[in-house]
């Protein structure tokens, strides 16, 4: 038993040193590191222009590098600056015989992020129901939450009881329209501070993609392959979502960000639900940030991750205008980045950036980590041998050292000899 | 044999674990007491609307509980066994050094589960008659972490407080901190589903760690 205690005693101790002693090692050698820039398109020149982070702070520069005062920068980006340059009566008339106004300019801005964590985090599986067509000028919150597993149900926050009549009736609505219980994908908005309500889209078990809203109090319910054109049909029967971000704005052009099972992101456009695949390469929704801006003119789209940055400019038919790549300076091309993987043959973390859950993440050391490893056994077989310590007793503090390393070491340092 | 050591346990503690039993339920009644007040001063809606989407719990006040009882209990259970050296006695028994340590240890973590568990379940009724069961679900899933942090704690001032030499016993008291750290990030609702598997694990498996210290308070190190 008493083996077995110190076994454990090791394990746990392998387990929090792998998470600790990393984490103490990024505070050691942390320093300045360049930032990403933020990309703009100019509407005005069509190319792409930068805030561009230094050692003396923020440069506002184009694709050549060449440097601008903040005035010239803003002028080039009409869209973005409207506020500033109407103050400093700068706005032009028109961009590309596009009449400019402050208002107009407002409605067509979009601002859309999508973070790998928000596809996987937690939530409550109760859900409000808005009222879509509630005669009012604001839109309200229900009195009761919808919740579904096998059934659609209502539950009432007044009383904390079903509401039987409304739950049997969007059940009926739900059943009929041939949607295979329970949702693997429930999505929506749950706000009232937007101008009008998309209510929820739904994946089903089969895969297919549905959108529920309540008008006046009744279940509207569209399975979406059956609404669009035929030739859009077969795209979105196979298409299978796997996160949708649902966006409600005042031109009701975009209804939503979609992930497809296949991974490939698209918008969800317009009133018959087209289809538009974003022109980025290699996107990976665990790890990626994407960022989708629009204004009156044109739609940005940046793609961010620890190493690269990508962006691609659309018109506002979503043709692809103009495309950027740049890689950046990651922390695993430092000196100490390329260090740590040797010094600690694996790395265990709580949090990931995918995720918004707590779990295991392991982060596993180069092959020359298990060299050190062996190099480190070695030494301890060396040492106890010389302090006449070398028993089988010993067995669990050197397989700490073999597969721990120098969490391994650390431990036959600081824990006791073990007893006979 | 181990009828009798759990009696001297028994009659040990059960004035402080009548206590602490006592302070915790009071602490949960008080918290259902403000539950009811929030859901009588406010319309449901608003209540609802802070936990679906402020992650507000009124429970949240309950986070250290488990690990403050898990300690003193420790503290209460073990250091009048060290400071007379009165363990070196019930050591000496028949029934073995692994099995004494288990009997106290079994009947500790039993009184433990016997003042957690009352005020919980009497918080989760009362929460069930204003709420659904996501809710209760979110309670458990939250209140989970914390428990586990509050056996952990107990085992490891068990550990810390057995070893003889205060090296080590510093060493243990950080371990266990290290440890019980990893049952406090912040969270809300399932969050730590994925991680509570290891957590329980290792927990479980610190059971046997104060068998160490017990080893060697045994052989006089230290003294």
């Amino acid at each position: 038993m008493k083996v077995i205690a110190r076994l454990v005693l090791f394990a746990i101790g392998t387990l929090l040193l792998s998470h600790y002693l990393p984490e103490a090692y990024h505070l050691l050698v942390a320093s300045k590191r360049a930032r990403a820039p933020i990309i703009f398109y100019s509407c005005v020149r069509q190319e792409f222009l930068f805030y561009r982070y230094n050692e003396h702070g923020m440069a506002m520069v184009d694709e050549r590098g060449t440097n601008y005062e903040r005035a010239d920068f803003e002028q080039l980006l009409p869209l973005d600056n409207y506020l500033q340059l109407l103050r400093d009566d700068r706005l032009p008339g028109e961009i590309a015989g596009v009449p400019l106004t402050p208002e107009k300019i407002r409605r067509e801005r979009i601002n859309l992020r999508v973070r790998p964590e928000t596809m996987d985090t937690p939530m409550v599986p109760l859900y409000p129901l808005l009222e879509a067509e509630n005669g009012r000028v604001k839109l309200e919150m229900p009195d009761d939450f919808m919740r579904i597993h096998h059934q659609v149900e209502f539950v009432l926050a007044a009383s904390n009881a079903v509401d039987v009549a409304k739950s049997a009736k969007f059940t009926h609505a739900v059943v009929a329209a041939g949607f295979a219980f329970p949702p693997k994908l429930i999505a929506a908005n749950a706000t009232t501070l937007k101008p009008y309500d998309e209510g929820y889209f739904l994946v089903d078990q089969a895969g297919a993609t549905y959108q529920l809203r309540m008008v006046r109090g009744e279940p509207d319910l569209k399975k979406i392959s059956e609404v669009v054109p035929a030739a859009a049909k077969a795209q979105w029967e196979s298409l299978n979502p796997k996160y949708i971000q649902v966006q409600e704005l005042e031109t009701h052009e975009i209804r939503c960000f979609l992930v497809g099972g296949d991974n490939r992101p698209y918008l969800v456009v317009g009133n018959d639900y087209r289809l538009i695949p974003l022109p980025v390469e290699d996107y990976e929704p665990s790890r990626d940030n994407l960022t989708i801006r629009g204004d009156l003119l044109n739609r940005l789209i940046t793609m961010a991750r620890e190493d690269s940055l990508q962006a691609v400019a659309l018109n506002r038919d979503y043709t692809v205008v103009r495309r950027h790549h740049e890689t950046l300076p990651a922390l695993k091309d430092t000196t100490a980045g390329q260090l740590r993987p040797v010094i600690f043959p694996f790395i265990t973390n709580f949090e990931a950036d995918s995720t918004n859950y707590y779990g295991l993440f392991f982060e596993w050391g180069k092959p020359l980590a298990l060299v050190v490893n062996g190099v480190l056994l070695l030494l301890s077989l060396a040492w106890l041998a010389f302090r006449k310590q070398l028993v089988l007793r010993r067995i669990p503090d050197l397989a700490a050292v073999a597969v721990g390393g120098i969490f391994g070491v650390l431990l036959l340092l600081l824990l006791p000899r073990p007893e006979k | 044999m181990f009828k009798s050591l759990a009696y001297k346990e028994w009659i040990k503690l059960r004035i402080y674990w009548g206590l602490i039993f006592l302070a915790h339920f009071v602490f949960c009644l008080f918290l259902c007491l403000q539950l009811r007040r929030v859901c009588k001063i406010n319309d449901a809606l608003p209540v609802w609307d802070n936990w679906l989407f402020k992650d507000y719990l009124f429970f949240r006040a309950c986070q250290y509980g488990p690990l403050l009882i898990g300690i003193i209990f420790a503290a209460l259970q073990f250091f009048p066994e060290i400071l007379s050296k009165r363990l070196r006695l019930v050591l000496h028994l028949p029934l073995g050094e692994e099995r004494v340590v288990g009997a106290h240890l079994l009947v500790g973590l039993g009184l433990l589960t016997l003042a957690f568990l009352p005020g919980m379940a009497l918080l989760a009724g009362y929460a069930s008659l204003w709420f659904p069961p996501e809710f209760l679900l979110n309670l458990a899933y939250i209140y989970a972490p914390w428990l586990l942090g509050g056996y952990a704690a107990y085992l490891f001032a068990v550990f810390t407080l057995l070893e003889p030499a205060w090296r080590h016993r510093i060493i243990n008291f950080l371990m266990g901190a290290a440890l019980v750290r990893l049952c406090y990030f912040p969270t809300n609702y399932d969050g730590y589903i994925r991680l509570l598997p290891c957590l329980a694990l290792a927990t479980a498996a610190a059971v046997v760690l104060p068998l160490l210290s017990v080893n060697r308070f045994g052989k006089g190190y230290g003294s």
